[in-house]
């Protein structure tokens, strides 16, 4: 690289010097805020951010995969017969599909391939009386005050996959669609349903 | 640098910036298996009934999913479960019909306050210091039993004593199955504005030693002295609801209220003319005007009701009560006197009414045979319009509580720091002598003797910082609950509900406590009370109610169903609790004149403790919700002030928002003063509620108590506590603040002159 100035060789080892030490200064912010990163949920509805780290996420949309506790495989468990619904059973009857608790996956698995490292671990929480601690992979900034509801979409017969991905080829969920305003008003135009901003937003 | 370099290592810094520390399970609180299984984002309406204030009003509780930070096993953690969101009153409940007061709104407060006990705790300091440590329920029942079991085997099992509020229904009837079968006297039931004199007074002139329930819906003409009957008193939800009717809900009839109190309430100030008469002599007051009524025949004679013949002078048309007499007993003109009685002699159906400082006078129990009296002439008791009672269930023991019901808190806590040197353990349940009594009395000191002390109450209050073992019990919404109202409604009711929710913290239900030492100390105790739980009593008792005469299973189960998804049972097909009490012979009496403590010279003014519209007795203050709610007369919040009337201020210098000292001759307080043309000059008021030590985050060390500088004035013949018959003076001390909503209050400019 030809650069003219010195002024610009500083500034860029001050930029590399920045990005190098960005991870632990945003783990280290993360750790003063820990009290706040503890509560999924805030008592009051609020636009602060847990971190300094979930600010610049924010800003920049960027949905980082998240680290599952548990290994899973939707793939197996599709495979050997089993449907969205046996474990999302909400999704017809709430807004909110659900992620089961543990109590669901034991009433299997306290008998089905429990040499498995994974459903030992799983077995170990469940003794502790612990839930698995499953990572959002879909939602939206708070700030953007989306109330999305699956029930009327399920009823539209929309299907899972539309917006989830095909889940017969994936272990954990991550997201497969970019899941952007203009994904889902494409749609609405499409089935001609309304696009109110009310609908959504309140 | 070229342009196409700087950017490519302005995105590459920038991109070092999105680490995935995001969905990391190792930073977050752990999460307990859930204990039920609700659909997630669907809320449901579950009955209950609240119990912020004893009329037993039906609730809806709105119960979401969510999230909640509980403790098991030491732990904490998040659990999904059912949450609470708001309160709402039972449409179908004949009570509240639907309404609820801001007392019962802020009752959700309850169940998520911070201050909440959340295990038992065991006192780990000196006695009253606050300081205790956590054990498990196993030790705490253990330590319980350890300390009941001895006194039975000592044959010492009278020296227990178990103080409460007032409960009733079933939770009642297993505290005192328990207390007898260990063979300890009745338990202890403590409210610090108690109602003894009237249910007194109701049963001796209507027979039924009960609250009244007021058919304000039908009435043309009511005549209220000193009854907050709109705000605190009796059931003011039921209340409030009959007024709307009243005034809104019959086309071109408004009817007419008159409201007889020494300084504006919140119910006063809706009223059509208002009454000042002097402390003490309402009762002279409602005399006079039976004279009126009497004399100029403006009622059928003949009416020689059984009222009436408790009053001296009945039969002969009361001679002493002229209105020129009652001018000068009362100070109320005799004219007004005259046209009052002309008034609601010609707008039946008409009803007066009593309740709040004419009661809690050492005549108090005159006045209020003297007011029942007039409303029997009226013709209006167990009429449309005018006064009735509840039916009460008469099947249950329920109707024993007649006999319970009049004895006056105040008394019973008497006899019990009488007795105190004698008592080797005290229970606790939500009673609070050491606020509610007056200081003179010697509560904290007597109850600090006492060996052992446990509590059930789920808040550390003044009373129950004094305990060795707490044994917290589940929020009302958590637990079973039942509840038959004396008063609000014209149909028996039985108030029952299951828990709306699963407890949130390591509590237990404190019957089912109670149940399990039963059956631990064993012998006639685990015979007594053969229930496991709470639930399992309130089936055998009210799964046969509305089933039929038949009792069949099926049938039972059905209704019993029924019962619980509607949040109680009512019928007016329920027969009046056995046969009016036989009436207790009594002898006429004649309304003697207030006796007052403290010389008039050196104390001059009254004192006039008043029940706080948000904080009632003070039980609530430690619920922010309430705190600030502006009262609703003077719009102060999350403090106490003293009620000054412009002339009495004026002589002493006091501007608004001056602290002021009040002295008695048993104690003294200060507070900030509020000048109101709603008080006389020569009385002076506090609302009750504030100047707690001990009540968590929200009530400690905030205003002043009013209760705590009374002097133990008594109504003689009940025993009841005459809570305004103390004199007091005021200085002022120096400048300070009061937090009001809206500005104050004002005399009008036209009524300056006259204040």
């Amino acid at each position: 690289m030809h650069i003219r100035y010195r002024w610009v060789y500083v500034l860029l080892a001050l930029g590399i010097l920045a990005g190098a030490l960005v991870t632990p200064i945003i783990y280290w912010a993360e750790q003063g805020a820990a009290n706040a990163a503890q509560y999924p949920t805030a008592p009051v509805f609020t636009s602060a951010h847990r971190s300094l780290a979930d600010a610049i996420r924010d800003f920049f949309g960027l949905h980082p995969t998240p680290v599952q506790p548990i290994a899973y495989t939707h793939k197996v468990h599709l495979a050997n017969g089993m449907d969205c619904t046996n474990c999302h059973a909400n999704v017809e009857s709430g807004p909110v599909a659900g992620i089961p608790s543990i109590k669901l996956c034991m009433m299997c698995h306290q008998a089905v391939a429990t040499d498995k490292p994974e459903i030992k671990k799983m077995a170990a929480l469940s003794a502790r009386g612990e839930d698995i601690q499953w990572q959002r992979v879909y939602d939206y900034s708070p700030t953007a005050h989306v109330q999305f509801n699956h029930a009327p979409h399920v009823r539209a017969k929309v299907e899972c996959a539309t917006c989830h991905g095909d889940m017969r080829q994936r272990t954990v969920a991550v997201r497969t669609v970019n899941m952007d305003m203009g994904f889902c008003v494409n749609c609405h135009k499409l089935k001609k349903v309304s696009v109110e901003c009310i609908i959504c937003h309140f | 640098m070229e342009r196409r370099n700087f950017l490519k290592v302005a995105a590459i810094t920038g991109a070092t910036t999105a680490l995935d520390h995001c969905g990391h399970p190792d930073h977050q609180l752990i999460r307990f298996i859930p204990e039920e299984d609700l659909t997630p984002g669907v809320a449901e309406w579950k009955p209950s009934v609240c119990t912020m204030c004893p009329a037993g009003c039906g609730l809806l509780v709105r119960v979401m999913e969510g999230d909640a930070e509980v403790v098991r096993n030491g732990q904490v953690g998040l659990m999904r479960m059912g949450l609470a969101k708001k309160l709402e009153g039972n449409p179908n409940h004949p009570i509240n019909q639907g309404k609820l007061c801001p007392r019962g709104q802020a009752g959700l407060q309850v169940t998520y306050h911070p201050d909440r006990l959340a295990h038992p705790l065991k006192r780990s300091g000196p006695r009253g210091s606050g300081q205790f440590q956590e054990i498990s329920w196993g030790e705490a029942i253990t330590q319980l039993v350890g300390r009941l079991a001895p006194l039975r085997s000592a044959n010492q099992s009278a020296s227990l004593a178990f103080v409460t509020k007032p409960i009733r229904g079933r939770r009642r009837d297993l505290m005192e199955q328990f207390l007898k079968a260990f063979g300890a006297p009745p338990g202890i039931s403590f409210e610090a504005f108690d109602e003894a004199v009237l249910r007194r007074a109701n049963q001796l002139s209507f027979g039924r030693p009960q609250m009244p329930t007021l058919d304000l819906a039908r009435t043309n003409y009511i005549i209220v002295f000193g009854a907050d009957f709109l705000g605190t008193w009796n059931s003011p939800v039921a209340q409030s609801v009959g007024y709307g009717v009243m005034r809104q809900g019959r086309a071109g009839s408004r009817g007419k209220f008159v409201m007889v109190e020494p300084r504006m309430s919140q119910t006063g100030a809706n009223a059509d003319e208002w009454v000042p008469a002097r402390m003490g002599a309402e009762g002279v007051l409602a005399l006079g005007l039976a004279h009126v009524i009497l004399n100029q025949k403006l009622r059928p004679a003949g009416d020689m009701s059984r009222a009436g013949s408790l009053i001296k002078g009945w039969g002969e048309g009361l001679p002493e009560y002229t209105p020129q007499a009652v001018e000068s007993r009362t100070g109320i003109p005799a004219a007004t006197v005259t046209r009052l009685a002309r008034e609601m002699a010609s707008h039946a159906p008409a009803m007066a009414i009593i309740g709040g400082p004419p009661l809690a006078q050492t005549n108090g129990l005159a006045s209020a045979l003297a007011v029942n009296a007039l409303t029997a002439l009226l013709g209006s008791v167990e009429k449309p319009g005018g006064l009735l009672f509840t039916p009460l269930l008469s099947s249950s023991p329920i109707a024993e509580e007649g006999s319970r019901a009049s004895l006056a808190s105040f008394a019973q806590i008497q006899t019990l720091l009488e007795k105190a040197p004698g008592i080797q353990a005290l229970l606790l349940c939500d009673a609070n002598p050491v606020f509610s009594c007056p200081r003179s009395a010697g509560v904290r000191e007597a109850l600090e003797k006492i060996p052992f002390i446990a509590s059930f109450g789920n808040f550390i209050d003044e009373t129950s910082v004094l305990a060795d073992l707490i044994l917290p019990d589940h929020s009302s919404l958590e637990s079973w609950q039942d509840n038959v109202p004396e008063s609000g409604a014209p149909e028996g009711v039985v108030s029952l509900a299951p828990p709306a929710l699963h407890p949130l913290h390591t509590t237990r239900a404190m019957p089912d406590v109670l149940l399990e030492v039963a059956h631990q100390l064993g012998g006639p105790m685990a015979t007594a009370l053969p229930f496991k739980t709470l639930e399992d009593m309130l089936r055998t008792t009210y799964g046969g109610l509305g089933g039929g005469k038949k009792h069949d299973p099926k049938e039972d189960a059905a209704a019993w169903d029924k019962i619980k998804a509607d949040g109680g049972w009512w019928s007016a097909q329920v027969q009046p609790s056995a046969p009016l009490l036989n009436p207790v012979s009594h002898p006429p009496i004649a309304m003697t004149e207030p006796e007052f403590d403290g010389a008039e010279v050196d104390f001059p003014l009254h004192f006039l403790p008043c029940a706080s519209q948000m904080l009632l007795d003070g039980s609530l203050a430690h619920l922010p919700w309430l705190q600030e709610t502006p009262d609703p007369v003077s719009t102060v919040m999350w403090g106490t002030w003293v009620e000054i009337n412009p002339k009495t201020a004026g002589q002493k210098g006091i501007k608004q928002g001056d602290v002021v000292e009040v002295k008695s001759q048993h104690g003294s307080l200060r507070a900030p003063a509020l000048i109101s043309p709603g008080i006389g000059p020569g009385t002076v008021a506090m609302p009750v509620g504030q100047g707690h030590e001990h009540f968590g985050r929200y009530a400690s060390g905030r205003g002043a108590n009013p209760l705590a500088i009374l002097a133990p004035m008594i109504e003689p013949e009940t025993g009841a506590l005459a809570w305004a018959a103390t004199r007091v003076k005021i200085s002022r001390v120096g400048e300070g603040r009061l937090a009001l909503f809206a500005g104050g209050l004002r005399a009008h400019p036209q009524d300056e002159g006259q204040r």
